[in-house]
Order: C-alpha cells, then structure tokens, then sequence
C-alpha cells in the first residue's frame, strides 16, 4: 500500500505549494478513476464478463482501506454518483414504453408475484437473522430481489438469444421487476426517515398514490410532453432532457419519493422521436455517471469490513441464485416454453447489478446499517460475474429438468 | 400461413412463422429499425440455431431478393422524419363510401387535408392516382397526413 500512495503523497506536497492545488489534485485524482475504469471497461470485454462488477471492485481497492486514497476528488465523485443514479433510472424507464409495462403487468404478473416473494424472502430473512432492523432488512430483501436489467438486457444481446422464444418471459420479468421497485424505493425513503408505522404508512400511501398520479400522467400526457422537449439540436435536446430529469428527480427527493423514481417516470413520459434520439445519444453518459456510481459505492466500503458478511452474503447468494432459477422455469413453463428454454430462464435471471447497489446505496446513504454495503458489495460482486458466466454456458450446464412432454404454445396469431 | 407476433420489452417486436419446410422461422425489428433473421433449432424450438444481424438497408436488399417488397419499411421510414405524419391503409366494403364512385367526388382532399396516395388493388400497386379514379370493392387505398386528416378520410371512403 505504502509504495502505491508513496508516489502520490509525493504529488500532494508539490502541487499543495503551488496556487489552486486543490484543483490539480482533484483532476490527478479523477483522472486515475477514469483512467482505471477504462482499463478494467476493456478486461471485462477481453473476458466477456459485464463491467459493473469490475467497477465496484476498483472502488473498493480505493479510498478508505483501498490502495489508492481519494480524497479531493470525493467530493465530485459523490455528487457524480447522485447523477450516476438518476440517468440510469432515467435510461431504464427509457428503455420501455408505456404499452411495454401494460402488456408485462397483463402477461407476467403471477410470474412477478412469485418473483417478489422467493427472492424478496431470503434477503429479508436473513438480514433480521444477523440482528438487523426491519429497515435494513426490507433493504437487504430488495438487493436480493431485483435482478439486473442492464447486465440481462446486454448479455441476451451478447450471446445472440434475443429471438428465442423464451426471452419475452425474461424481459416481461424485469419490466416488473423495475416496476416494483418504482413502488417500492417511495416506501424505502419513507422507512429511512424513521417514520413511526402509522406515519409511515400515510407518507408510504402519499408516496405511492404520487408515483401513481405520476404514472397516469406519464401514459396520458406523454405525447404532449416529447412535442415540447423535441429538438433537432442535440445540444438543445440534451439540456431540456436533462434539465427536466434533475429537476423532477430533485422534486421528487423532496416530497421523499426518492429521485431515481422521479427519473424512472419522466424515463417512462417520453416516447416516440425524442425516445429514441435519448436512446442513442444518452447511454454514454450513463456509462461515465454510472460508472462513477459503482466506483464511489465501492470507495465508501472499506474493503476489511467485507471479510465478517463475506459467508453470510455468499450463503444468500447461493439461495437467490436457486429461487431466481425456480422463478425463471417456473414463468417459462407457464406458456409453453421446453425444457432446455426453462433452464436459460432461470439461470438469465440470475444475475444482480446496478440496481442492488442503487437499493443497498440509499441505505447506506441513510445509515441504516454499517455492514449493508459490504454485503451488498460482496453480493452483487458474486451473482454478476457468476450469473453471467452461468448465463453464457447455460446450454451446456446439465439441467435437472425432464425432457420435453408434449407442449402447448399460447401465442396471438397477428 | 400464420405469423406470429410477440413483443419484446424494450428490444422491440418479434415474429415469427413455421415455413412449408417445417422451419421455425423469426425476424425481431428493434426499435431502432435493427432487424434479426433468426433460425430455429429443429432440436431445442426455443433457442436459435442462427441468427443475422440486418440494417434497415441489408432487410431492404434482402426483401428485394426474396421478392417482397419494402415499401412498409419505407413508409415507416417517413414516419419517423415526419412528426405527426399518419399513414394508414382503409380497405374499401363491398358497397357504400366511394365504392363505384371517383377520387374527385369525395373531394378528400379539400375536406380533410389527407391526401389517397397510392392503392392496391389484387396483387397489383397503383401510384399516383388520379381524379378520375373509381374506387372499387376490397380496394387497398393508402392514405397520408395528419391523424384526425386521415380518420376523416378513411370515413369518407368507407361511408
């Protein structure tokens, strides 16, 4: 550690002399995450493993315990990592249109119930049998629940399954997913606050009927809405876009709805041209903001609290990965998918990311519980690298299932 | 034959067909205007033995070459320049509307603002057409312009 910060400590005292020090070190520091990030971005690719787990594992190698100290960069990084949040949830609702969720809701929702309640379940349970409070428990059950939309999504893409038959049933289970935790991460930010239970459930009830006013409004008004913020100008486009998105997120966080799902509604309200012109001129931004989200997540982990949570998170992390499969063959099944395509479901869904850590990262925000963000760390860290290469082999991994009984396809001639 | 359409939550459509040869056959359109050429494994009929990555250009060629034609991949191409613009195809009934009579009685034009660009009649496309023109039962008439411009028409042709 000494010969890594040696160098550095070095740069300190020159560049603390000279005038605007602080600016050079902030730029030095930021440019070393950067520059750290690309690097790990390009292994993760050369492997074929997604990049969020990389990113985490760089933060936790910084700051705090880590072998590069941060320090006069945090203060950029944390903000960066706020807008990290809000443009991935911005990106996420994106991805989907209003029609997209009414067809999941229709098709899925017992397959989403059955989600919510093997995945959910052992998060909560084991955080209240490590002594935790409800709160950080009901946290603990959503990081185990939510199953990463953008390492599937990506990895579906990679490995060239988007046109087999049961990837429909992948994707509808994620659609519900994001809407659950749409409703969910309101209720979160009211439990954070240490609301008494009846006032936590009328400010949870106000909370819910706000996101819902805000649904209707996002299905009702969308169009009106991308008419206005329309541009042929990238530029202008950009600015409205995100202008619109910190200023929802930032109202949102006020009236304790929490910004991500102030960013995931208005994601939701725009539709058509303004859409699909976010949908190629955003994701870099995203990535960078993103990226600085994992990495900041890590940097506020000091990497020897992992070693307590590290059995208990990969014991979870054992059981979430059999429900997620449980769920994955049991929704594939319902409308006819074989065997072999069951299997893909369920081991599709294993993988956990970005949205684990936004969860686990309003908690720690919060305080809720000092060993939740090493054990969501450590969590995430197993489940998206092993979830993706479980992904990838799938076909070549014996299955438990039994061959093909006669089938029967429900599908909507056009 | 019966094609299949599922959607795909924030990928886009799917379709897909069993072709006389007894192969699964599917294309997804992404959002983007993407398209995948899929092939079914005869042994596992959920995954893909295969599958081709097609720009909007490389469908177009292919459709060329498969002997179909394109034009409703281009019409959706000048949806997507054209805010707001309305493309709609009104089947004509056996009787009533403008059935047996011209494009210059029903004055469609001066009405509503939606313009009648093109009709199918049979297997057969007729462009540009003209006043003149006598509508006919089960005609396919392609009708521009804007969404409420184009509802009005599509009553006036139907009646």
């Amino acid at each position: 550690m000494d010969a890594a910060t040696a160098p550095f400590t070095g740069l300190r005292v020159a560049v603390e002399g000279a005038h605007g020090g602080d600016t050079a070190l902030v730029f030095i520091e930021l440019g070393v995450v950067f520059l750290v990030l690309a690097l790990l971005g390009r292994l993760a690719g050369r492997i074929g493993i997604p990049s969020i787990p990389l990113y985490l594992l760089a933060g936790l190698l910084m700051g705090d315990g880590g072998f590069i100290p941060i320090s006069a960069g945090e203060e950029f990084l944390s903000i960066g990592a706020q807008i990290g949040i809000v443009l991935l949830l911005l990106l996420l609702g994106l991805e989907y249109s209003p029609d997209d969720l009414r067809v999941g809701m229709r098709t899925t929702w017992q397959a989403g119930l059955l989600d919510l309640a093997l995945n959910a379940t052992p998060g909560l349970l084991v955080g209240l049998m490590m002594g935790w409070s409800v709160t950080a428990s009901v946290l603990l059950a959503g990081v185990t629940y939510i199953s990463s939309s953008g390492i599937i999504a990506r990895l579906l893409d990679d490995f060239d399954r988007v046109a087999n038959r049961e990837t429909p049933v992948i994707l509808s289970l994620l659609v519900m997913e994001d809407i659950a935790m749409a409703l969910f991460l309101p209720i979160l930010a009211v439990m954070l606050v240490g609301a008494t239970l009846l006032q936590g459930a009328i400010a949870a009830a106000i909370a819910i009927a706000i996101v819902a006013a805000a649904f209707l409004f996002a299905m009702r008004f969308s169009r009106q809405l991308s008419t206005v913020v329309h541009s042929h100008s990238r530029e202008l486009l950009l600015l409205s876009v995100l202008g619109l998105a910190f200023l929802v997120a930032g109202l949102a966080e006020a009236v304790q709805v929490s910004a991500a799902v102030g960013a995931f509604l208005l994601g939701l309200t725009l539709s058509g041209n303004v859409a699909d012109q976010l949908r190629s001129l955003m994701p870099p931004l995203r990535d960078v903001f993103g990226g600085i989200f994992f990495v900041f997540f890590g940097i506020s982990i000091d990497p020897r609290d992992l070693w307590p949570v590290l059995l208990p998170a990969l014991g979870l992390a054992l059981v979430t990965a059999v429900t997620k499969i449980v769920t994955g063959v049991w929704a594939a099944r319902r409308v006819g998918i074989g065997p072999k395509g069951q299997w893909r479901t369920g081991l599709s869904l294993i993988p956990r990311g970005e949205f684990s850590i936004v969860i686990a990262g309003l908690g720690v925000a919060a305080g809720a519980q000092p060993l939740l963000g090493p054990f969501a760390a450590a969590y995430v860290l197993t489940l998206a690298i092993v979830g993706s290469i479980l992904m990838r082999y799938a076909d070549h991994i014996p299955s438990p299932l039994k061959p093909p009984a006669p089938r029967s396809r429900s599908r909507t001639p056009v | 034959m019966d094609i299949f359409e599922t959607p795909l939550p924030g990928v886009g459509v799917r379709y897909e067909f069993t072709a006389e040869g007894g192969d699964h056959i599917g294309v997804v359109v992404r959002r983007d205007g993407k398209r995948d050429l899929a092939l079914y494994d005869r042994e596992d009929p959920d995954a893909c033995r295969g599958t081709v990555e097609l720009s909007e250009g490389d469908s177009g060629k292919l459709a060329d070459l498969l002997g179909g034609t394109n034009i409703i991949a281009r019409l959706e191409d000048l949806r997507h320049t054209i805010v707001g613009l309305a493309i709609e195809w009104v089947t004509m009934p056996r009787s009533g509307g403008l059935v047996g009579r011209s494009l210059a009685e029903g004055r469609i034009r001066t009405v509503t603002s939606a313009s009648v660009v093109a009709v199918i009649r049979g297997d057969q496309g007729i462009p540009g057409i003209e006043p003149s023109f006598i509508f006919e039962p089960g005609d396919v008439v392609l009708v521009m312009g804007s969404d409420e411009a184009v509802d009005r028409a599509a009553a006036i042709l139907t009646g």
